[in-house]
Parts: C-alpha cells; sequence; structure tokens
C-alpha cells in the first residue's frame, strides 16, 4: 500500500442547487520517499488538493489515507507550506519557527529548542535575518522562512502549495535549488502543487497532471527518470528533459482543448450594429 | 548549484538619523520629520517645503486664530463682562498658577517648625516690611492717577459739556419766554370764543412738543457725555492692576505670617503642651474633692494635643490638583470600561451566537448619554457607601499612599463609571472585530499546529487582533475624556469640571477668564491623552500600516 491514498475522492462547495464540483472520483497513490509534482491550470483545484492532503477540508465522498490511517484532522505530521506564506507578523523570524517547534517537541529544553531553530534558520540561509518581523523580509526570505517553520515540524509528508508562485524567475530558481537540496539529505514524501512544467521536471520524481476543472481528476502520470542532482544548466540540453517537457506540456494543452470542447459554452449571438455618427457632434474621444 | 548568500544584518548599523525617523515616527510627531532630515541635510529643499506645509502654515493660522480671538473678545460682551481676549487668559492662567503655589506655600507653612520656621517667618516679615511702602506709593500713585484719570476725562468731555450747558440754559430761557407768551396771551382769549380757545391749546401742544425736542436734545448730549467720560482710562487701569497684584501679595503674606506663627500646627502642639503641664501640676496638687475635675481637665487636654498632631491645613484645591484628579479618574473609569469590554469583545468575535446575544444589549445602550448614567451611577454608588468618613473602601483607598490624598469618594467613582459606561462601547466593538477578522491562513497554522483553544486565543488570535483593540482603546479614552469632565460638573466630583462649576458660580471678575484657561487645559490634556494612545497603537501595530493620526 502507498504512502498516501487519495482514493475515490469527491468534494465540492456550494448547496445542492448551485454546487460546484472540484473533485469527482479522483485517485493518486504517493510512494513514501516520492517526490510528486501536481500540475495543473489555474482553477483546476490545486489549493483543494492540499487543504484535503493536509486534513484542513475533510472529502464529501471516498478517503484520504496517509500512512495506513486515514486523515481526520490537519497535524504537524502533515508538513503543508501555504501559498501566500502565512507567517504571524508580529513574531520575528525565530518566533515563527520557535511557535512550530514548541508546539511539536513539547519535551524539549529551552537551549536545546534555541540550537533547534537556529539550525532551520541556518538550513534557509536566514541567518543574520533572526529577529527580523516578516514584513521586513523580501518574499523569497519570506518563502523561506515559511519553509524552515515547515521542516522544523519534522513532518512525514511534506505538503508544498505552489511554493514558488509568487516569487520572480531568479529568486525562484534559487529556492528551487534549496528545496532540492534539503529533499535530498532526508528525503522525504513530497508533494507539491505547482503550474510550471520546468519547474516540475527539474524537482519531481513524477509529474502528474491535473484534468481541469470542475469535477476535476487525475490524468496520466509522467515518471521523470533523470539522474539527480540535476543541473539546471545542461538540462536544457538533455534530450530527455526536452522530450519530457513537450510531452507534458501537450498532454496538458490537449486535455485543457479537451475540457474545453466537452464545456460547451452557450454562443449569445451580437446584433449586427454599426456605430452611427451623431449629426453635427464632434467625435468624442475616449477618455 | 546556486546558493543564496545568507542576508547580512544591517539592524545594528541602522544609522542614527533613521532610529531618530523612526522614533519621531512612532511618537507620532511626523510634523518634525523634515526638521530631522534638514539636520542631516538630507534634500534641504524638499524637507523646507514640508517644514513650510506642516510646521508654518500650522503656525501661522494659529496666529490668525489668536488675531480673530482679539476681535472676537471685543465684540462679546456679556453680564459677566468681555469675553476675554487672548492676554487676559493668559494672566488669568498666571494668576491660577500663583495662587497654587501660595497654597501651597501655607501648607509648607502650617507644617514647618523650629529653626526652619523662624527662618521664613524673618523672611516673611522682611518682605512684608518691603510691601508697606511699596503699598502706601501704590496706593497715592492710585489716587493720583484716580485723579488725573477724572481730569482727562472731563478735558476730553468739555467741549461737549459747554456745548450742552449752553443749549440747556439757551432752551431753558426759550421755554421760559414762550411761557410768559402763552401766559399772557391767555387774557386775551375771550371767554366764549371756541376758536381761539382752540387755537390756543394747539400753541400749548406746540409748546410742549417743542419742550420735548429739546430734552431730547440735551439726553442725546448727556449720554455722548457718559460715554466720553466713562471709556476705560489704560493708565489708571495699569495702576489698579499693579495695586491688585500687591494687595494680594500682602493678603498671602499675612496668611503665611498666620501659619508660621499662631496657626502653625507645631506651635499650637508647643502650646497645648505647656497648658497640659500646668494641669498635670494643678492636678498633684489638687484635693480629693477636686481631683475629679482636675483629672479630666488632664484627660481632655490630652485628647486635644493628640487631635492638633493630626491636623492638616485646609488647602483649599487648586486647579492642577483638580486636573491630577480628572486625569485619574479617567483612568479608573477607561481601566474599569477596559477590563469589562475587552473579554466581551473577544467572546463576541469568537462566538456569532454570544455575538448575536450581545448584538441588542450593544445597540441599546450605547446611544445613552453620559447625563443619563451620571445619577443612576450616583444613586448606586452611594447606596454602597453611604457614608464615606466610615466606610472601609473609602477609608482603606484613603489610606493608599498616593491615591490616597485625591480622596476618592462615592462622586469620583460615579464619574468613573459613568466615563466606563461610555468609553467601553468603542473598545468592545473593535475588539470584536479584530477577533472575528483574524487572517483564515493564520487559523490554519494554528490548526496544523494543533493549538489549543488557549494557546489559539493567547498565541494567534489577541496578536492579531491587537491593532484594532488598541485603536478601539484610543477612541474610549477620548470619549471618556470628554464624558469625564461633564460628569464631574453635575456629581461635584472634585476635578476640572467642578473647577468649571465654581467659576461659572462664584462669578468673580476674573471666573470668565479662568473658564477660558480651562478650555485650553482640557483640549491640551485630551490632546496628550490622545498622543499616547497612538504610540501605543503604533508600538503593537506589526506591519508598517500607517496609523490614522
Amino acid at each position: 500500500m502507498a504512502f498516501i491514498e487519495f482514493n475515490d475522492v469527491s468534494f465540492g462547495f456550494g448547496p445542492v442547487s448551485n454546487r460546484y464540483e472540484v473533485f469527482e472520483n479522483a485517485s493518486l497513490s504517493v510512494e513514501e520517499n516520492e517526490f510528486v509534482a501536481i500540475i495543473g491550470f489555474s482553477g483546476s483545484g490545486k489549493s483543494t488538493l492540499i487543504s484535503l492532503l493536509a486534513g484542513l477540508q475533510k472529502p464529501d465522498f471516498g478517503v484520504v489515507m496517509m500512512d495506513g490511517d486515514i486523515v481526520q484532522e490537519p497535524g504537524p505530521d502533515k508538513g503543508i507550506m501555504f501559498q501566500n506564506y502565512s507567517l504571524l507578523p508580529w513574531l520575528s523570524v525565530v518566533g515563527n519557527i520557535d511557535l512550530a517547534v514548541k508546539q511539536v517537541f513539547t519535551e524539549m529544553k529551552v537551549d536545546e529548542r534555541r540550537d533547534y531553530v537556529q539550525h532551520y534558520v541556518d538550513i534557509v540561509s536566514l541567518t543574520g535575518s533572526e529577529y527580523k518581523k516578516p514584513h521586513e523580509l523580501s518574499g523569497g526570505m519570506r518563502q523561506r522562512l515559511s519553509l524552515a517553520r515547515t521542516l522544523a515540524m519534522k513532518p512525514e509528508v511534506l505538503l508544498l502549495d505552489e511554493p514558488l508562485s509568487a516569487l520572480d524567475a531568479l529568486t525562484r530558481a534559487v529556492l528551487q535549488d534549496e528545496i532540492i537540496r534539503i529533499w535530498e539529505e532526508d528525503r522525504r514524501t513530497v508533494v507539491m502543487i505547482t503550474n510550471d512544467v520546468d519547474e516540475a521536471v527539474l524537482m519531481a520524481d513524477r509529474i502528474v497532471p491535473l484534468t481541469p476543472g470542475p469535477s476535476a481528476g487525475f490524468g496520466k502520470s509522467f515518471p521523470v527518470t533523470l539522474e539527480r542532482p540535476r543541473n539546471r544548466a545542461t538540462l536544457n540540453f538533455n534530450p530527455e528533459f526536452k522530450k519530457l517537457r513537450n510531452e507534458v506540456t501537450r498532454y496538458m494543452l490537449q486535455i485543457n482543448a479537451d475540457a474545453k470542447a466537452l464545456a460547451p459554452v452557450e454562443e449569445l449571438a451580437l446584433p449586427n450594429l454599426e456605430p452611427r455618427m451623431p449629426g453635427k457632434l464632434p467625435v468624442q474621444s475616449p477618455v | 548549484m546556486l546558493r543564496p548568500t545568507p542576508e547580512k544584518t544591517k539592524s545594528t548599523k541602522v544609522p542614527f538619523k533613521y532610529r531618530l525617523v523612526k522614533a519621531v515616527d512612532v511618537a507620532g510627531l511626523n510634523f518634525l520629520t523634515p526638521v530631522v532630515r534638514l539636520c542631516f541635510g538630507e534634500e534641504p529643499r524638499k524637507q523646507l517645503k514640508d517644514i513650510g506645509l506642516y510646521i508654518v502654515i500650522p503656525i501661522v493660522a494659529m496666529l490668525f486664530g489668536v488675531l480673530a480671538w482679539f476681535a472676537v473678545s471685543e465684540m462679546v460682551v456679556t453680564k459677566s463682562g468681555k469675553l476675554p481676549n487672548p492676554t487676559e487668559t493668559l494672566s488669568a492662567a498666571g494668576s491660577i498658577w500663583d495662587f497654587h503655589f501660595r497654597e501651597n506655600d501655607k501648607l509648607s507653612a502650617f507644617e514647618m517648625t523650629g529653626a526652619q520656621r523662624d527662618a521664613r517667618l524673618a523672611s516673611v516679615e522682611s518682605r512684608l516690611a518691603e510691601l508697606v511702602p511699596l503699598e502706601e506709593k501704590i496706593n497715592q500713585e492710585v489716587a493720583a492717577e484716580g485723579k488725573l484719570a477724572q481730569e482727562r476725562a472731563t478735558q476730553r468731555v468739555a467741549a461737549l459739556q459747554k456745548k450742552y450747558d449752553k443749549l440747556k440754559t439757551k432752551l431753558d430761557s426759550e421755554s421760559k419766554e414762550r411761557e410768559q407768551v402763552l401766559k399772557a396771551k391767555s387774557e386775551s382769549v375771550a371767554q366764549d370764543d371756541m376758536a381761539a380757545k382752540k387755537a390756543y391749546i394747539a400753541d400749548v401742544r406746540a409748546h410742549r412738543k417743542s419742550l420735548e425736542v429739546a430734552k431730547d436734545e440735551l439726553r442725546d448730549l448727556k449720554s455722548k457725555i457718559k460715554t466720553l467720560s466713562d471709556l476705560k482710562d489704560d493708565q489708571l487701569a495699569a495702576a489698579v492692576r499693579k495695586q491688585t497684584q500687591i494687595a494680594e501679595e500682602r493678603q498671602y503674606l499675612g496668611k503665611m505670617k498666620d501659619q508660621l506663627t499662631k496657626a502653625n500646627r507645631d506651635l499650637k502642639v508647643t502650646g497645648a503642651l505647656e497648658k497640659l503641664d500646668l494641669d498635670m501640676a494643678s492636678f498633684f496638687d489638687a484635693e480629693p474633692s477636686k481631683m475629679y475635675a482636675a483629672a479630666s481637665k488632664v484627660v481632655k487636654a490630652e485628647s486635644r494635643i493628640a487631635k492638633l498632631k493630626l491636623s492638616e491645613y485646609a488647602k483649599p484645591s487648586t486647579l492642577p490638583f483638580q486636573i491630577k484628579r480628572s486625569v485619574l479618574c479617567v483612568f479608573v473609569g477607561f481601566f474599569i470600561g477596559t477590563v469589562i469590554a475587552i473579554p466581551l469583545g473577544v467572546m463576541c468575535g469568537l462566538s456569532k451566537t454570544f455575538m448575536a446575544a450581545m448584538t441588542p444589549i450593544v445597540a441599546l445602550f450605547k446611544p445613552v448619554s453620559p447625563i443619563v448614567w451620571l445619577p443612576v451611577c450616583l444613586i448606586i454608588s452611594s447606596a454602597m457607601i453611604p457614608d464615606p468618613d466610615k466606610h472601609f473602601l473609602t477609608q482603606w483607598m484613603w489610606s493608599l499612599p498616593i491615591l490616597g490624598k485625591y480622596q476618592i469618594n462615592p462622586a469620583f467613582l460615579a464619574s468613573a463609571c459613568t466615563v466606563a459606561l461610555c468609553s467601553l462601547w468603542a473598545t468592545m466593538t473593535n475588539t470584536a472585530l479584530g477577533v472575528a477578522s483574524v487572517d483564515e491562513d493564520h487559523l490554519n497554522v494554528a490548526r496544523v499546529l494543533r493549538l489549543g483553544f488557549w494557546d489559539r486565543l493567547f498565541k494567534i488570535v489577541l496578536p492579531s487582533a491587537l491593532p484594532l483593540v488598541f485603536a478601539g482603546l484610543r477612541i474610549s479614552l477620548g470619549v471618556g475624556w470628554m464624558v469625564l469632565i461633564a460628569a464631574e460638573l453635575l456629581s461635584s466630583s472634585e476635578g476640572i469640571g467642578k473647577y468649571v462649576w465654581d467659576q461659572f458660580n462664584n462669578g468673580g471678575s476674573r471666573s470668565f477668564a479662568n473658564m477660558v484657561v480651562v478650555v485650553f487645559v482640557v483640549g491640551i490634556i485630551g490632546l496628550i491623552l490622545d498622543r499616547m494612545m497612538v504610540v501605543f497603537q503604533r508600538l503593537v501595530s506589526f506591519d508598517d500600516s500607517p496609523t490614522a493620526v
């Protein structure tokens, strides 16, 4: 049995009369220590997927299993990294991490905890900014802090909800390497949501596309067999990388086109009107 | 592999300039920022422009306000005199201040002993001696000025007076003449000539009419003369002011002398002790039959001494004392209100049910005026403490080291409760809003960390709501301060409100100016309280969002 099981899950919002089904009979399994990238268009229910995996929301039908148990409620074992950082703005870098550590490792002594927190500050290269508040940090630094807080809980599975989508291309590259470096240290199970095919190919062991919603499900998965460590500089010339990237992209475009074809949009015929100049009035320029 | 270099900390090396700018900002004194920047030579043109905008223009506006005040005060004439102008207000403030210090002096004089008292007495007496010739001189001066002023007034009206006299004699003689003529004419009118009689009555009517016209003319002139002679004589006024000042000082010194001699506590006690010795002696010598009377005399003398030792100078409340008591009262009320409002607000924010239960209550009581709350509070507090001189609560509060001298009584408590009842709503609604609008993401963090109820409350919900809570507290304190003055005025609780009421009732020559002084005192203290809350608000707000000024 796989480490994470997502069995025939259905989930929707709203009342029966006006229901929006996000997932319908979606199934996914993730092996232990596997790095899975979920890729999908915006609005296809990516964040909902993470919420379901983390236990922040419960499926209407079906079950989410982790390590043989049904996921009932969120907890520190399911380390979720939110899309918009979710840092507590009144706490410093250390304070944010410390809050999590204190809650998870209740036995830890004060000195020990200080060193432990410092270790994670160092891991994400925030050394020197220990006592800054989140609003004094750049976007990339905030994201790294969020990562450190999640990692410090020593979760069994890392759930990354578009961790890099709010960052510029350069910071993004830096953080991709950072996440991979940290992941390679103890190879935990990771489910990462992304909308960037290159990022998925670069980081993941397996790429699973989400079919566009409503009633989304999982498409066919693409195993990434590229050797680690992957070098972003040389990867662009790797034929396997190019092939995989093209395949995934093509597949994504295909399912999107299919979805559009399947969801017929009622075309409203526009009346055939021609603008007419009113009498002698001057033409008004658009403001 | 790309790796970010760790960001170097700069917090220890923030230049002094920026720390100063930040401090000025946190203190809510933003108008000083351009001055600070200018001192460091940063963009002088821009800073000068800012100084012009934020410092010079407000000052100019204030000067205009003062000028307008001068102009308006000339126009507003009331039974209690003209509206005091800025200079009069300033001098009233000065005399309020002097009064305060003189009362403090009297208090210390009352308690002085030994060599200190002798020294003080000597200085008071020497000053009194100095004052005697000064007073004589000023009295003469005033008398002389009075005469001069009289002369000046006569001079001013001389021309008019002459004109008046001339006119009066002229009119008098004219009317007499006409009277004579009419009387003479009466003899020529035939007994049965109706027409002639009618003509005669018309003549008399005309005569009366011209008499009245003449009277009016004279009255007009007379009133002109009066206004001219009544014109305020500046030199005389200055002399009288000086005289008053000296008289006040003499009176103060006379009182001081009393406090240092016959009214002095220590001297009174010594006198009583001497008398006790005599009583003792006569008791020892007493025959058995008079022993009882002598003994009770001794005992009476003893208890009198004990009372004397505890006696205090009955110092009247001065404005500084009343200000302090008002500030204390507003903080007591504010504290009571906060203690009620914050927990209720938190509960409202946490539970929709509780919010639904509270909404009608809040909506009903929020608009109730302090004037309505006050009598209710007064009745309740005086029912709870019927006799403050004997009640354990007031006795305990009067025995406290610092609070004791403010004499917390039922009226004070009623004022404080009124403040609390009127001011707690802003804090409550703001707290409820802050707690209810905690970021969903922050609550998700709490869920992931599996924080318990109290941890969630104290580590996530309250810190997140704190800026809004403080915004509410700031409004509450402002409302409380406004309410308090009215409450004190009505409840006669010693404080600024009572001071205004006393001034209104005593109607002295200075009381109007004193009231205007109080207007500024209340405004300045309100401003200080508000600034204080702004500083707190900035200290707890975690992002850079600027607080409304």
